[in-house]
């Protein structure tokens, strides 16, 4: 069921157009992740769907109900920003306790739904704090604390792993996807790190230059991308010109293509690409190979404008062939390689 | 290099403000002190009479009823102008810090020029505006039909309120304006998130950011006008005297340096207390701003 919707929402300041129709719909209780690089607009989109944002065009929809015009305080939807936003001239209780005071529920209900909401993200006894004197990552449990308490509609996260540590980010993202999936929230997060998108989110959307490029579940994203800015920015691929001729890509035969005869592109993902013999369909030398464990990545030159990247499965006591040796490159996988129209590269 | 040049060019701890320092101490504490002390001695055609201390006229002045009601009034003008500057600065600050380009130039250009004449200067122009009949003030309220007689502001309390307030309201401003242009915007995105509308937004966000920079205002307003003598002489007329008046005319006029140093040692004394008060009441209220781990 369709819990929020966004429809052709257009956004421009000045000259300057930052979202272009861009439309979204999420079901309820899902997990959407808007991601791109910095400037595509993701964050623009969420600030539209908080009301911090007006946009110049388009609906945004959530429920049922329209709720475009309303101020940012009449939508039931909590935002949890980058850096957190905590009132630092407040306590964490009393951070946690601003909206309920604000909607004046009596001082009974307040203290024990600030009690429940510091329990859920595990801060039990650290309400008498200010903001200064916590880790990053309890701050952050806080600003989802102050906005789970409110029960609202939609989570809405704006790059909330950011300001963590690496070592941290992990364990945070396990932990809010857990408590996501407990409180049953529709949420969106907006970010630039794939990996955060694939691990965390049900469905991803990619963003790019104020438009949406394609949604989809992540691993769909990866195995079927629209077009290859998709295809480069959800992992890594090899993108190539290439030719089509009779139904098939002239330099790769295997590769059945469903389009007229002219310039193509192919995309390859470099896992479903393999050294080979007699069968290739490039040849080149080793450019550089590096091995990791469990596999060995190899940069092929082959006469193409760009390197072909390659990686491989290693064998226990395998060594990476040498830089300057002379291989021939084969498609693993003819059914997952993706031929899409002409027209500029990456 | 001699160690000692060395450390002093290469900075470090007290060394750099050693300049200022002796500077300060010779052109400021020591005749400050030494004018002072001279309210604990007697002093006759200009010479120390006996080489005693004496507690004598500092107690003489303490039981003036006189001294009293002017110390009284120097307070409570210097309150009531306080207060004032913080209710007209706070907007303008406010103004300032959501206002962008030019707007923001004239604003801070408005609030700066002020400081750049002189404090005799812009008294005279509230003496022109003030004043009598003719004043600029009764002139216009007459011709709009608002009152029909003249109001008597000049050589009032209102009228050194009046004057004092506008010549401090920059150091009222700057403070606010230099912590309400850099505060982070996105609290108040996040109190309107939980709820809050604007007006709620302002004054439990806002307004409690700022709480440093407000008593840091009110602090060099309260001391400024408390100790403003040239105000309350010109606007308050020849019958009108404030405790810092007073400090002026037995100095100067009467030479009386015996009874200036002593009302001198009372104005800066209760001075320092009640700022030490405003600006202990202002810690207390923003402790969370000093919080560091």
């Amino acid at each position: 069921m369709t819990h929020i919707q966004l429809e052709a929402i257009h956004k421009s300041y000045g000259q300057t157009q930052v979202l272009n129709d861009c439309t979204l719909e999420i079901a309820r209780g899902e997990v959407m992740t808007l991601l791109g690089p910095s400037g595509c607009g993701k964050t623009t989109l969420l600030r539209t769907l908080a009301g911090f944002v007006r946009q110049d065009h388009g609906r945004v929809v959530v429920g049922g109900a329209e709720i475009s015009h309303l101020a940012p305080n009449r939508r039931s939807v909590g935002y949890v920003f980058q850096n957190y936003a905590l009132f630092p001239h407040l306590s964490v209780a009393e951070n946690v306790a601003y909206g309920l005071k604000v909607r004046r529920r009596p001082a009974g209900e307040i203290r024990e739904r600030v009690a429940k909401a510091l329990h859920l993200v595990a801060l039990d006894g650290l309400g008498a704090r200010f903001p200064a004197q916590l880790s990053g990552g309890q701050q952050q449990r806080v600003a989802i604390a102050r906005v789970l308490v409110l029960e609202p509609e939609v989570l809405l996260l704006d790059e909330p792993f950011n300001a963590l540590d690496a070592k941290l980010r992990l364990t945070m993202q396990v932990e809010l996807r857990k408590l996501i999936d407990r409180v049953g929230i529709t949420s969106i997060f907006v970010t630039h790190d794939q990996s955060e998108a694939m691990m965390l989110s049900d469905k991803v959307a990619v963003m790019r230059a104020g438009r949406i490029e394609q949604v989809a579940a992540p691993l769909a994203i990866y195995d079927r991308p629209v077009n290859d800015y998709v295809a480069s920015f959800i992992g890594r691929a090899n993108v190539l010109s290439v030719e089509v001729r009779g139904g098939v890509v002239a330099s790769a035969p295997e590769v059945v293509a469903n389009r007229a005869d002219g310039p193509a592109r192919l995309i390859v993902r470099p896992e479903n690409l393999a050294i080979a013999g007699a069968d290739a369909c490039w040849s080149g030398r080793i450019l550089f190979a590096s091995a990791q464990g469990p596999s060995i990545e190899y940069e092929v030159e082959a006469g193409l404008p760009e390197p072909l990247r390659l990686v491989v499965p290693r064998q226990a006591g395998e060594a990476a062939l040498p830089a300057g040796a002379a291989v021939g490159v084969r498609i693993v996988d003819p059914g997952a390689c993706i031929v899409i129209g002409g027209g500029s590269g990456v | 290099m001699h160690p000692v040049v060395r450390r002093v060019l290469h900075g470090g701890g007290f060394w750099p403000a050693l300049p200022a320092v002796a500077f300060l101490v010779v052109f400021l504490v020591l005749p400050m002190l030494t004018l002072l002390a001279f309210g604990f001695v007697t002093i006759e055609r200009g010479r120390i009479v006996g080489d005693t201390f004496t507690l004598q006229h500092l107690h003489s002045a303490l039981g003036d009823q006189l001294i009293w009601r002017l110390a009284w009034r120097s307070f409570y003008v210097a309150v009531i102008s306080t207060v004032l500057a913080l209710v007209l600065a706070y907007p303008v600050a406010y103004l300032f810090s959501q206002t962008s380009g030019i707007w923001r130039t004239l604003i801070l250009i408005a609030v700066i020029s002020p400081l750049l004449t002189s404090a005799l200067v812009r008294t005279y122009a509230w003496l022109v505006i003030l004043g009598g009949r003719r004043g600029l003030l009764n002139q216009t309220l007459l011709q709009l039909g608002l009152i029909d007689q003249p109001l008597r502001l000049l050589n009032t309390d209102w009228a050194v309120i009046i004057g004092m307030t506008q010549i401090h309201l920059p150091f009222m401003i700057l403070p606010l304006l230099a912590v309400l242009s850099g505060r982070d915007r996105r609290l108040e995105e996040a109190a309107r998130n939980l709820g809050a509308g604007r007006v709620r937004t302002f004054f439990t966000v806002v307004v409690p950011m700022s709480v440093p920079a407000i008593f840091a205002g009110l602090a060099l307003v309260f001391a400024v006008s408390y100790t403003n003598f040239i105000v309350p002489q010109l606007l308050g007329g020849g019958s009108y005297s404030t405790l810092a008046v007073q400090v002026y005319e037995q100095t100067v006029v009467v030479l009386d340096w015996t009874r200036g140093a002593v009302l001198a040692t009372i104005l800066l004394t209760s001075c320092f207390v009640f700022v030490y008060l405003i600006v202990a009441g202002g810690s207390r209220l923003s402790r969370w701003s000093e919080i560091r781990t």
